[in-house]
């Protein structure tokens, strides 16, 4: 009974390694293979503090996981900006020092480590036998697996699912990317630490081989059988490897010496087929097995898309003949300009200039957008347009020249900072974040949830969850708004390049932000619905809102636009109604290459 | 003893060790990059090709009987075949299932491999250290520093190798091929180069160097399962050092230069902590990069489209 006791500690702890990784890998795709060395300086501490000071279990485990916390924080410091085979290299490095420096110090053991740790107490209760660790190790493992659930599956874990798959993106919605990073980084190495303690207190070892390259890989393993961002798949994933010893040893009866070598041998293969043949791991992301025991199965929302499916937006559609531009045309253009120079000025970039080595992208650019309004970025490819929209909203630094949006001067902030200050921007690719729904897409863009506020998450009882219904409901308004709220529940990587348009338009505007830039948001639609986007942007100029939009379709520009600027090569060579430009034939000629 | 003992003699031996083991980090980090830098999958797999090498070439000679060269070309070319299954077989359909996620999805196939291959390695050679012997070592002194005849060749044949790679890079329709894959692997297939070919030959390349690394390993050493662990993260570090789109005597001379600053760390610190200081340097130099926002990849790959 005690040996199957023990097995059961192991996968307690295992899992409780495995389930903060996956908050790490799975949730925040941050590919760390440091996370036993984590483990090991909440063992060693742990370790150390009780066999030299003879302090007790609980504390010294509490010192352990605040000291890995630290430590993860600052590897994480350089991590943040690597791509994913730097960030790998880099924790493989930092592993080797971590244990590098504990096998260096006599006082640790060097090579050997610490070995013969006294028999943990918690309050006087002596931890002597495997069932006297089941509880301890259960509440340790449930208490990070309820911390990383409540961090997973909020508004929190929304964005780090956001990082995980374009932090380019997440940044342009206002997200801290950074401190993001930092924090999942810093909090998953803390749990580390506390299971490194348990770990090592259970095994009364804390050795470099313990928490060699081995035990890191293992951890990597059981995330992976489990499925990423699935923390249940975890636990599972950790019996399963656990038990495999047992099952070869007791079951098989394989020589324990060939057994432990086999089991190496089937969790490699096992790594390579799941690879190949179930990738998501045994249970996928979404996946619950409570739901599953209960019967119920997951919200079908399917919604049939044919192609006579057409958005229904919330808005009131008043179709605008689009003939040839005669007379009235004519003047309502100029009407419009007139409009746009008695609006008041949101936003003022004077002096725009960036060079990138030889090339001028951005060349002394005075642009002002107002409210009310849009303003239209026309020229050919290559232009700098969407240079122009980077160096607006910080994506990119100008070398010189000022942007003030309201008299604040956004030059040198990060584009997280702009995007809140109320500048927000679409890209040309749409980027939907596709393997969360098309909701939670425009979800992620609502700003001040108090759900990704770590400490009202923890500690704010029910606000969290208060705050995500109503993240909700504003999230359906802007979809019912873009007529896609038949397709909340869909992932967005499944609907079509023109709905994903429409969802990343609903996104920008769940932002709130006074000022959209939107890059292209007509082209590449279905023609059947340029007029619905079209109409949808006039909306928006009509809630008060100011937009600016790059595009390359003269039609869209004439209908929507209030103000042109023309752009070539970095400069601004014209600007005014989109009449009187395309009625200049050095500019006609720019554009279109002949006359 | 932190403060070792500084005088010429130390510092010929010790220049002389970084030159000898730098050979070894240069060629496995020139292997290492080829592949990486070519294909763009994280080889980790490469600790497993390494340690089968010498498995190889032991088992040709001490099992079969094969006259001891014959069995070390035998046994290293056959690795290079190994390296070529892995990716015709694990790596090639993975990367087209898996698309956007095949870094990750390559990456934890390959620790798949280098775990499982470890331990077969285990089952069918047993765990312990085996003596892959040889012709006769000869000990020679040189400026105060003394070496083996082991050193010498390894070194040799590791920088001819490096030098002839270079030279095909440079020279051959095949290798600007492989350097036109290097730099886009899209553009390259419009213009009649098959990827897909180009990706074997860099993986029986890079597999070939990581042999030849671990046959004079050991032969000066011993060979054992968990022999891979150590090379294979300082061909990372090297090839990352480097930069993977470099030159191959480039990445070679990286690699020396690591070895150096790992003896060198010997006059001023510990034994114990060389290695470590290895580290301490490539974090320092992650971190730098990281500083400067760039992606180094990119970077590399834009500097050569330039090109």
């Amino acid at each position: 009974m005690q040996i199957w006791l023990n097995y059961l500690d192991q996968i307690l702890i295992y899992a409780a390694f495995a389930i903060s990784l996956n908050l790490l890998l799975g949730y925040a795709g941050q590919v760390s293979v440091a996370h036993a060395a984590f483990g090991a300086i909440g063992g060693y501490t742990m370790g150390y503090l009780m066999m030299t000071r003879g302090w007790n279990f609980l504390p010294t485990a509490l010192i352990g996981m605040v000291l890995a916390f630290i430590a993860g924080t600052i590897v994480a410091l350089p991590a943040l900006k690597l791509s994913v085979e730097y960030l790998i290299l880099l924790t493989l490095a930092i592993s080797s020092v971590i244990i590098g420096v504990f096998t260096t110090f006599p006082e640790l053991g060097g090579t050997y480590g610490l070995i013969g740790i006294n028999t943990p107490d918690i309050f006087g209760w002596t931890l002597g036998h495997p069932s006297d660790w089941v509880i301890p190790s259960l509440i340790m493992m449930l208490v990070t697996y309820g911390l990383c659930r409540r961090m997973g599956e909020s508004a929190f874990g929304r964005v780090l699912k956001g990082i995980r798959e374009d932090d380019r993106v997440t940044q342009a919605l206002g997200k801290n990317v950074f401190a993001y990073k930092v924090g999942v980084f810093g909090i998953t190495a803390g749990l580390a630490g506390l299971a490194g303690a348990f770990y090592s207190g259970w095994l009364q070892l804390a050795t470099p081989s313990v928490y060699g390259f081995s035990f890191a890989l293992t951890l990597f393993a059981i995330v992976i059988f489990g499925g990423m961002a699935n923390l249940t798949g975890s636990i599972v994933g950790a019996a399963a490897v656990v038990l495999l010893e047992p099952l070869l040893r007791r079951v098989i009866k394989i020589d324990p010496a060939t057994a432990a070598l086999l089991q190496l041998v089937i969790y490699g293969l096992a790594l390579v087929v799941l690879m190949m043949l179930r990738p998501q791991g045994v249970f996928p992301e979404g996946f619950s097995l409570w739901r599953l025991i209960r019967g119920k199965r997951a919200p079908t929302t399917r919604v049939e898309m044919t192609d006579s499916w057409v958005p229904t937006p919330t808005v009131q559609v008043h179709q605008i003949e689009l003939d040839e531009i005669d007379d009235a045309e004519r003047s309502r253009e100029r009407r419009r300009e007139e409009v746009w120079q008695n609006a008041p000025v949101v936003l003022e970039a004077r002096g725009i200039s960036k060079r990138f080595g030889g090339i001028v992208a951005a060349d002394d650019l005075d642009i002002d957008f107002r409210k009310g309004t849009i303003t239209a970025l026309v020229g050919p490819n290559g232009a700098g347009k969407t240079t122009v929209f980077n160096l607006l909203t910080g994506f990119i630094r100008p070398d010189r020249g000022s942007v003030k949006m309201h008299g604040v001067e956004l030059v040198g902030l990060s584009p997280d900072k702009v995007a809140r200050l109320g500048l927000v921007r679409s890209f040309q690719d749409v980027r939907l974040v596709n393997r969360v729904s098309c909701v939670q897409n425009v979800m992620m863009a609502v700003q001040g949830q108090s759900g990704e506020n770590l400490g009202k998450l923890m500690l704010g009882g029910s606000s969290a969850r208060r705050g995500e219904k109503a993240t909700r409901e504003k999230a359906m308004n802007w979809l019912g708004f873009v007529g896609m709220a038949d397709f909340a529940d869909v992932p967005a990587g499944a609907v079509s390049y023109g709905q994903s348009k429409l969802i990343s338009l609903a996104r920008a505007l769940a932002t709130e932000a006074e000022v959209l830039l939107l890059d292209e948001p007509a082209s590449g639609i279905d023609t059947r619905w340029v007029d619905t986007m079209l109409d949808l942007v006039e909306a928006v100029r009509e809630q008060g809102r100011t937009v600016c939009i790059v595009e390359h379709n003269l039609h869209v520009v004439g209908r929507l636009a209030d103000h042109t600027y023309f752009m070539e090569l970095g400069r601004i060579t014209a600007q005014g109604t989109i009449d009187e430009l395309t009625h200049r034939e050095e500019l006609a000629e720019a554009y279109f290459g002949t006359v | 003893m932190l403060f070792a003992v500084f005088n010429a003699e130390t510092v010929a031996q010790l220049t002389a060790n970084g030159i000898f083991r730098g050979a070894a980090y240069g060629i496995l980090g020139v292997g290492f990059a080829l592949i990486l830098g070519v294909t763009g999958r994280f080889h980790f797999a490469y600790a497993f090709t390494y340690t089968l090498a010498a498995y190889m070439v032991f088992t040709f000679k001490e099992r079969w009987a094969v006259p001891f060269w014959i069995a070390a070309v035998v046994g290293i070319v056959a690795v290079g075949f190994v390296g070529v299954g892995i990716e015709r077989f694990i790596y090639r359909p993975l990367a087209r299932r898996a698309r956007e996620t095949a870094l990750l999805a390559i990456f934890v196939a390959s620790l798949g491999i280098a775990i499982a291959g470890e331990n077969i390695i285990r089952l069918l050679w047993s765990s312990s250290s085996q003596n892959l012997l040889g012709p006769q070592q000869e000990a020679y002194t040189l400026l105060k520093a003394s070496f083996l005849n082991f050193d010498v060749w390894e070194a040799a044949s590791s920088f001819g190798l490096v030098v002839i790679l270079a030279l095909l890079l440079r020279y051959t329709s095949l290798g600007r091929s492989i350097k036109a894959t290097r730099a886009n692997p899209e553009l390259a297939q419009t213009i009649g180069i098959e990827a897909n070919q180009i990706y074997l030959i860099c993986f029986f390349i890079g597999t070939v160097l990581c042999g030849v690394a671990a046959f004079w390993y050991g032969l000066q050493f011993t060979i054992a399962p968990d022999m891979g662990q150590s090379p294979v993260i300082f061909a990372f570090v090297v090839a990352f050092l480097a930069g993977t789109a470099s030159s191959p005597i480039r990445v070679f001379f990286v690699g020396i230069g690591v070895a150096l600053i790992q003896q060198y760390a010997s006059i001023w610190l510990s034994v114990r902590w060389t290695q470590t200081a290895v580290f301490v340097v490539l974090v320092i130099y992650l971190s730098w990069l990281s500083l400067r926002q760039t992606d180094p990849i990119a970077w590399a790959k834009a500097k050569l489209a330039r090109i």
